[in-house]
C-alpha cells in the first residue's frame, strides 16, 4: 500500500488518502472483473441434435466424425466357423452389402452431413474463431484501451501520484520544516506551555472547581426554576380550584348566615341534636327541594331546621355555573347547635 | 457524587413540598357540608290571627288574644300585632302562605270559636309558614266560663307542636300580695293563672306569709305564716280549704319544700341551736335532721333525681348555694361567683341551679350550668328575689322592686324578654309556680 | 321612779346625741354613739339648758354654799348612776352591720344595763326581735334575723338575765322600720328590738 501513514499528519493530497487509494483499487478491480468477463466464458452448451435418428445407438455430444465400429472377426475360431460362417458371410455379406449400401448411404448422409456439420463447425469454429478474434481483439482492444485507460490512468495516476509524491515531497519536506519549525516552537512553547500549563492547571482545576459550583448553582437554579414553573402550574391549577372554592366559601359562608338569622332552634335543643337536610336549587338560588337526610331524633328540632330551610325564599349562589354545579345544586346542611 | 446526592436529594423535598401542599387544600368532600351552629337569638314571629266568632262569647278577653299574651309571656314568640295582619283567615283554606311570608312571620295561628248551648268550642290549626305545611289540627271545648281554660289549653299545644316541650300555660301561680294599710299591713296568700288573672285569696292575715310551696298533685300549699306571732309552717289544702299545722317549734319553721311523691316536706328548723335543715314525713311528724353546721342552713329544695337537694349556706363566711347529694353525704359548694347567692331552684332535667346573685351590690337572678360550672346572670334589675321555675324548664318568675312595692316578673330560662304581670293592689312577692297538672 | 329636771336632760340629751349618731353612716354613727353613751360619768362639759351646772364639782357658782356630806355624795352617784342607766336602757334597738350579727361595741354597756335591769327584775321578760333589710332572699334574712336576736339573747344571758325571761323572734325582712331603698333605709332596718312585756 502506498498510503502515507504520517504520524497525525493531517495535512495530506484528498488523493492520497487510503480512503481514496482503496476505492481506486476497488474501482480497477470491478473493471478488470468486467473486462474479463469476455475471457472467462464459461462452455457453451452443445447445439441440439436436428437430424432424425438412422443412426440407431449413439447420440453423439460432440460433432465427431461418425466412425463405423467393424468388430474384427476371430480368425481361428472363424476357419471352422468360416465355411458355416460364409453362407452367414454371404448372407450377411448381402446384409452388409445391403447394410453396407445403407451405411455407406447412411455414411454418404452423415459425411454430408458431417460434411456440413464440419462446415458448419467450421463455419461455426471459424465463426466462433473470429468471434473468439473478434471478442479477443475486442478484449484487447478494450484491454488495449483498457490497458491504456489504466495506463493512462497509470500515468494520471503516475502523475498524481508523481504530483502527489511531489506535493506530498513537498509538503514533506514543508512539513518537515514546520515541523522542525514547530519542533521548535514547540520546544519553545513546550516550555511556556509547561510553565503556563502549570498556571492553567491550577487555574483550570480553579475554574473546574468554580464552573463545577456554577454547573451545580445552574443545575440547582434551573431546577428551582423548573420547580417553580411545577408550581407556579400546581398553583394556577389549584388556584382555579381554589377560586372555584373560595367563591363556593363565600356563599357558603352567606349561606350559612342566612340560615342562622332563620333558625329558631328549640329551648330544649342540645348540642347532642343534629338534623342534617339535603337541599337542591335551582341556578336563580331558588329552593327546589329540601328533605331530611339524617334526623335527629326530635320532631321540633327536625321541623325547625326544614322550617328555617324553606323560610329562605332565594339563596345567594354564585353566577358561574360550573361553580353553581359542582357545589351548590345539591348540598347538604347540618343543624347542630353548639353552646348547650 | 457530591452533585447526585444533592439532587436527588433536592428532588425528594420537592416532592414532599409538593404532597404537603396538596394535603393543605382541604378536600373537596368536607367542604359541600355547611353547618348551622347557632340560631336567631330573637323570639319566633308567630302570627295568632283572631278567631272568628259565632254565638254569645263571654265578656272576658279574646281566646285568641289570651293565646297571644301567653306566646309573649313565654320569651320564645313575638306575636304579630293583628293590626299588622295583611289578611284574618279563620281556616286553613283561606291561609295564603306568600302573605305570612311576606311578614316575615313563621307560624300562622287561625281558629274559631263558637257558642254552643252554653259551651264554648274552638276549632283551631296551626301552620307552619316556611313549610307550607299543617302542625297541629284540632278541636276544644269548655264551659263559657271557662273561656280562659280554653285559650291557655290551646297556647299549650301551639308551644308544645313548635317547641316540642309541653305548655306552661294551664297552670298556676301562689304568690302574696302586702297591701299597707292606715290601720296596718295586710297579708294575702293568692292563686291566679299563670298570667295573674282569676285570682283568688286563699288566706288573709295581719301577720306575713311566706314562702308557699306547691304540693306535686297541685292540690295543695305549704307556707309559712307569722299568724301565732311567730313563723310556722302550714299545709292547705285548695279544693277544700282546710288546712294543717304541721311545724311549730321553738325558733324558725320556715322555707318548706315538697318531695316528689308529696309526703313529705324539707323545712328549716332552728329548735336545736341555728337554722337547720330538716325533713319532715307528713303523715307521721317524724323528723330526721340533714344539715349539721354551726352556719345558717336554709332554703332547700330537692334536686331533679328527688334523693338529693339543693340549699342556701353561709358556712363560708356568706350565703352561698350547696348540694348534698343524698342524707347523710357531704355538700358540696356550687357557685364561687359572687359573695352572695341564695334560694336555689332546679329543673326537672337536672341541668341548671337558679338562684339570687348578687353582684356589685345589684341582686338578680342567675344560673348555673351544673356541668360546667358557668354562671349567667339572667335579669338586669336590680332587687329581684324569690325565682320560681315553670314547671316545663322554660320560663322563670320572680319578684322586683318597682317603685315602693314589688311586681312579678317572667322571663325565659335563659334570660330573654321580660313581661310584667299586671300589678295587682299593693306589692305582690313571693311566686311559687305550679306544677302540670293534666 | 322620780326623776329630777336635770336628769330628765341629761336623758334628753343622751337621747340626741344617739339620734344623730343614728342618723349618720356606720362609721360616723359609732363614732356618735361613743361620744353619747361613754360619757355618763363626764358630764361635766356638756351644755343645756338653765345655765346651772348638774354636778358637783370646784366650779359651782349655783350650788348653795352648804357641803355635801361623803354619804349625800354617794347617794348622788348612786342615783346618778341609776339614772345613767335607766336613761340607756331607753335605746332598745341595735344595729348591724350588712349580713352579720355581730353585737357593735357601742351596744354593749346599753345591753349589759339591759341585763342588770332584768337581772335585778327576774319578772320582768324581754322579747327579742331580730329583723334584716330587704335585700337578698327572705328565708335567708330570717334566718339572718334570727341569728341578731340570739347574739342579744346570749349577750344578754351571759351578763346577767336568765335565759327564761328572753324569748327571740324573727321577722327577717317583714317588717322594715324605714320603707325605702336607700343605705340609711337599709342600715335602720338591720336591727334587734328589744320588747319589754
Amino acid at each position: 500500500m502506498s498510503h502515507d501513514r504520517g504520524t497525525g499528519d493531517t495535512a495530506q493530497a484528498p488523493w492520497k488518502s487510503p480512503v481514496m487509494l482503496s476505492v481506486f483499487l476497488h474501482g480497477l478491480i470491478v473493471v478488470v472483473t468486467l473486462a474479463g468477463w469476455s475471457w472467462a466464458r464459461p462452455d457453451n452448451p452443445a447445439p441440439p441434435p436436428s437430424i432424425s435418428a438412422r443412426l440407431v445407438t449413439q447420440a453423439e455430444p460432440e460433432p465427431s466424425p461418425v466412425v463405423d465400429v467393424v468388430d474384427e472377426p476371430d480368425r481361428e475360431q472363424e476357419r471352422q466357423q468360416a465355411r458355416e460362417e460364409e453362407r452367414r458371410r454371404q448372407q450377411e455379406a448381402e446384409r452388409r452389402r445391403q447394410e453396407q449400401e445403407r451405411a455407406e448411404e447412411a455414411r454418404r448422409i452423415r459425411q454430408q452431413q458431417e460434411k456440413e456439420r464440419q462446415k458448419q463447425a467450421e463455419a461455426e469454429r471459424e465463426r466462433e474463431q473470429q468471434r473468439q478474434r473478434e471478442q479477443q481483439a475486442a478484449k484487447q482492444k478494450a484491454e488495449a484501451e483498457a490497458k491504456e485507460q489504466a495506463r493512462q490512468k497509470a500515468e494520471a495516476e503516475q502523475r498524481r501520484q508523481e504530483a502527489a509524491r511531489k506535493a506530498a515531497e513537498a509538503e514533506r519536506r514543508a512539513e518537515e520544516q514546520r515541523r522542525r519549525q514547530e519542533a521548535e516552537r514547540k520546544a519553545r512553547e513546550q516550555e511556556q506551555a509547561r510553565l503556563e500549563a502549570e498556571r492553567k492547571r491550577k487555574e483550570r482545576e480553579r475554574q473546574l472547581r468554580e464552573s463545577q459550583l456554577e454547573a451545580l448553582a445552574d443545575e440547582a437554579l434551573q431546577q428551582r426554576q423548573a420547580e417553580e414553573r411545577r408550581r407556579k402550574e400546581a398553583a394556577a391549577a389549584r388556584a382555579r380550584q381554589a377560586e372555584m372554592l373560595t367563591e363556593s366559601q363565600k356563599y357558603r359562608a352567606l349561606i350559612r348566615d342566612r340560615l342562622m338569622r332563620e333558625w329558631y332552634p328549640p329551648p330544649a335543643a342540645t348540642s347532642a341534636m343534629s338534623t342534617t337536610l339535603q337541599i337542591t336549587l335551582l341556578p336563580t338560588g331558588e329552593l327546589a327541594s329540601a328533605s331530611i337526610v339524617s334526623a335527629s331524633g326530635n320532631t321540633a328540632f327536625d321541623n325547625s331546621a326544614l322550617s328555617a330551610a324553606r323560610s329562605v325564599g332565594r339563596y345567594p349562589v354564585p353566577d358561574d355555573p360550573q361553580i353553581f354545579d359542582q357545589y351548590f345544586r345539591r348540598f347538604p346542611i347540618e343543624f347542630n347547635p353548639e353552646n348547650r | 457524587m457530591k452533585n447526585r446526592d444533592n439532587l436527588w436529594g433536592r428532588r425528594l423535598s420537592v416532592l414532599i413540598f409538593v404532597w404537603i401542599s396538596l394535603l393543605a387544600v382541604p378536600a373537596v368532600g368536607d367542604e359541600l357540608l355547611i353547618r348551622i351552629t347557632e340560631g336567631a337569638d330573637s323570639a319566633i314571629p308567630i302570627s295568632v290571627v283572631p278567631f272568628s266568632e259565632s254565638g254569645q262569647m263571654p265578656a272576658e278577653e279574646k281566646v285568641s288574644r289570651i293565646i297571644q299574651n301567653d306566646l309573649q309571656m313565654s320569651g320564645e314568640f313575638d306575636p304579630l300585632p293583628p293590626e299588622q295582619m295583611l289578611s284574618l283567615p279563620s281556616e286553613g283554606s283561606d291561609v295564603f302562605f306568600r302573605d305570612w311570608r311576606l311578614l316575615g312571620q313563621r307560624y300562622v295561628l287561625v281558629g274559631q270559636v263558637s257558642n254552643a248551648g252554653g259551651t264554648l268550642q274552638a276549632q283551631y290549626e296551626l301552620y307552619d309558614v316556611s313549610q307550607e305545611k299543617r302542625l297541629v289540627g284540632a278541636t276544644a271545648s269548655a264551659p263559657l266560663s271557662a273561656s280562659r281554660s280554653l285559650a291557655h289549653h290551646i297556647s299549650d299545644r301551639v308551644y308544645e307542636a313548635i317547641t316540642g316541650v309541653p305548655g306552661a300555660f294551664s297552670t298556676r301561680l301562689a304568690y302574696v300580695t302586702l297591701e299597707r294599710l292606715v290601720s296596718g299591713p295586710v297579708y294575702r296568700l293568692q292563686v291566679s293563672d299563670v298570667d295573674g288573672k282569676r285570682a283568688r285569696i286563699r288566706l288573709e292575715s295581719d301577720e306575713p306569709i311566706l314562702s308557699p310551696a306547691w304540693s306535686p298533685d297541685g292540690t295543695k300549699l305549704a307556707y309559712v305564716s307569722f299568724e301565732t306571732g311567730k313563723p310556722a309552717i302550714y299545709v292547705h289544702e285548695l279544693a277544700s280549704g282546710q288546712r294543717q299545722r304541721v311545724a311549730d317549734f321553738s325558733g324558725l319553721n320556715s322555707a318548706p319544700a315538697w318531695s316528689d311523691d308529696g309526703r313529705s316536706l324539707l323545712m328549716t328548723l332552728s329548735k336545736d341551736g341555728n337554722a337547720e335543715i330538716y325533713r319532715m314525713n307528713l303523715a307521721s311528724g317524724d323528723l330526721k335532721r340533714l344539715t349539721n353546721h354551726w352556719s345558717i342552713d336554709t332554703e332547700p329544695t330537692y334536686d331533679h333525681t328527688g334523693q338529693g337537694f339543693f340549699f342556701t349556706s353561709d358556712r363560708s363566711g356568706g350565703p352561698q348555694i350547696y348540694h348534698q347529694a343524698s342524707d347523710d353525704a357531704a355538700p358540696r359548694r356550687i357557685t364561687f361567683g359572687s359573695r352572695y347567692n341564695a334560694r336555689p331552684r332546679t329543673d326537672s332535667s337536672g341541668d341548671y341551679v337558679y338562684y339570687v346573685h348578687q353582684r356589685e351590690g345589684a341582686f338578680s337572678i342567675a344560673r348555673t350550668n351544673l356541668e360546667t360550672g358557668d354562671e349567667t346572670v339572667l335579669t338586669r334589675t336590680e332587687s329581684d328575689e324569690s325565682p320560681s321555675l315553670s314547671p316545663n324548664g322554660r320560663m322563670l318568675i320572680y319578684a322586683t322592686k318597682s317603685g315602693d312595692g314589688s311586681v312579678l316578673t317572667v322571663i325565659s330560662a335563659e334570660g330573654g324578654a321580660a313581661y310584667s304581670l299586671p300589678a295587682s293592689r299593693g306589692e305582690v312577692r313571693d311566686p311559687a309556680w305550679s306544677p302540670i297538672v293534666r | 321612779m322620780k326623776m329630777t329636771v336635770s336628769q330628765k336632760l341629761i336623758a334628753l340629751v343622751f337621747f340626741l346625741g344617739l339620734m344623730a349618731g343614728c342618723s349618720s353612716t356606720g362609721d360616723t354613727m359609732g363614732q356618735d354613739d361613743m361620744e353619747a353613751g361613754s360619757d355618763a360619768g363626764t358630764t361635766s362639759g356638756q351644755q343645756e339648758q338653765g345655765g346651772s351646772t348638774v354636778f358637783g364639782g370646784g366650779d359651782g357658782s349655783g350650788v348653795s354654799s352648804a357641803e355635801m356630806t361623803d354619804e349625800q355624795r354617794r347617794e348622788a352617784e348612786a342615783r346618778a348612776e341609776r339614772a345613767q342607766e335607766q336613761a340607756m336602757r331607753e335605746i332598745t334597738t341595735f344595729y348591724f352591720d350588712f349580713d352579720t350579727a355581730e353585737i357593735k361595741p357601742e351596744a354593749r354597756d346599753v345591753l349589759i344595763a339591759h341585763a342588770r335591769f332584768l337581772q335585778a327584775n327576774p319578772g320582768q321578760n324581754v322579747r327579742i326581735e331580730g329583723h334584716a333589710d330587704e335585700r337578698g332572699t327572705k328565708e335567708y334574712n330570717l334566718a339572718l334575723g334570727e341569728r341578731r336576736a340570739n347574739a342579744v339573747q346570749r349577750f344578754l344571758v351571759v351578763n346577767g338575765a336568765a335565759r327564761g325571761q328572753t324569748e327571740t323572734v324573727s321577722y327577717g325582712e317583714e317588717k322594715p322600720a324605714v320603707m325605702g331603698d336607700s343605705e340609711s333605709a337599709w342600715a335602720q332596718n338591720r336591727r334587734v328590738e328589744l320588747i319589754f312585756q
